[in-house]
């Protein structure tokens, strides 16, 4: 048996983040049948839950931590759950310490996760910092890693303004779609957050077709429970990821809370496919396309029910999906 | 005793989280003192003691160091 490296034929990995997506070993795409009846556009979701540590974010952690220069120091950085726990899994395979600043508003299951990983977990109130509004888990980070008492103990990826969360989807994510799609897509949704997926993704997918539509997706309010999104629209210049590139963004769709969580559960109950509340909203988004547009779209789908389940209750706890409205 | 607390050793928002913990440890009409490293820490330093109905007085020290003292 070879000891190194990766056989994604036999599906055989001297470790775990041999796993990881890349264009020869993709995440799975597929055709959404029923929740969408307009056959003149496919919607595909690119589901990103298949990924070793279950969300996207797997991808841009394995290639921030093979650069990052460690040097004994505890690795820390903001998150809303998911980059966390591909953190924490990475580091611990690693043999390094981590700890995560986490937004109060992430869902229990996700804090939980953390600490089964064994992660330190700081819970920072979205208002803690005014030097980074409604962001107080990135304020925090930003003063560990800065003060002069604490700096020399901490290092950050950054996922806000590292070029590798780029270039984790411009060399993985978008290869594997374009090849996937056979070079007919025609659309490709994703919601802002960091945004290193729609930038990667799209300036990728520009490159082999100027002609493909990048579509952004973004929340209707600032406060607003879709862990991982982003408002961008009006916010100040300074508080925009570094590394959004706007130049390969063609339209951008705002969704509210309740279209993105229906959207979710309408898919689960449509196509038997359980998904995060991110990918409900970015499908709402898609689905508004699908009466008026043409082609292919894949619509990337960041990670999966599992870890909302408290999110979700509250919702059907209102009895409005089990009514039947909006489904 | 007065008890004094430097946090010159951290910016925003962490000054003002030990901050917020050590006014909270303080009992009523204790006397204290938080010496804050820069100026964003000295703005919401302030704010947490002035939202806590807490007057306080503030100086500035050597190098850019501010100090606060104030009664609980």
């Amino acid at each position: 048996m070879k000891s190194e490296g990766s056989d994604h034929q036999l599906r055989v990995y001297s470790d775990i983040t041999g796993l990881v997506a890349c264009p020869e070993n993709p995440t799975p795409l597929v055709r959404l049948n029923r929740i969408n009846p307009n056959k003149g556009f496919e919607i595909y979701l690119k589901l990103e839950r298949y990924n070793p540590f279950g969300s996207v974010k797997d991808r841009i952690v394995k290639e921030m931590m093979k650069s990052l220069d460690i040097k004994g120091r505890t690795v820390v950085e903001p998150s809303s759950g998911n980059t966390g726990i591909a953190l924490a899994c990475i580091a611990n395979a690693m043999g390094i310490p981590v700890e995560i600043a986490v937004p109060d508003k992430i869902p229990e299951e996700k804090k939980i996760m953390l600490k089964f990983l064994g992660a330190t977990l700081m819970e920072a109130d979205d208002a803690l910092c005014p030097a980074f509004p409604s962001e107080g888990a990135r304020g925090l980070v930003n003063a560990l890693v800065l003060s002069p008492a604490t700096k020399d103990g901490y290092v950050s990826p950054n996922q806000y303004e590292n070029q590798l969360n780029v270039q984790a989807h411009y060399q993985g994510t978008g290869p594997e779609i374009w090849q996937q799609t056979q070079g007919e897509i025609g659309y490709f949704f994703a919601a802002f957050g960091t945004c290193g997926t729609i930038t990667g993704v799209g300036k990728y997918l520009k490159e082999q077709n100027p002609k493909i539509k990048i579509i952004g997706v973004e929340p209707s309010t600032a406060d607003h429970k879709l862990p991982g999104m982003k408002r961008i629209t009006g916010l100040a210049e300074e508080y925009i990821p570094k590394i959004l590139d706007y130049s390969v963004i063609d339209d951008t769709v705002e969704v509210t809370d309740e279209d993105a969580y229906t959207t979710a559960i309408k898919l689960a109950r449509k196509d038997g496919i359980p998904v995060g509340p991110t990918t409900g909203a970015i499908l709402s988004a898609a689905l508004s396309y699908a009466g008026s547009n043409k082609g292919i779209a894949v619509v990337i789908s960041p990670d999966d029910a599992f870890k909302y389940t408290s999110f979700y209750q509250e919702v059907l706890n209102t009895g409005f999906v089990e009514a039947g409205e909006g489904i | 005793m007065e008890e004094q607390y430097d946090l010159s050793g951290f910016i925003c928002p962490i000054s003002k989280m030990k901050a917020t913990e050590f006014i909270k440890s303080l009992g009523e009409g204790e006397k204290a003192t938080i010496i804050v490293g820069d100026t964003e820490s000295l703005k919401t330093v302030a704010q947490e003691l002035k939202s806590r109905g807490i007057q306080t007085a503030f100086e500035q020290a050597e190098d850019n160091k501010f100090i606060l003292t104030f009664t609980k």
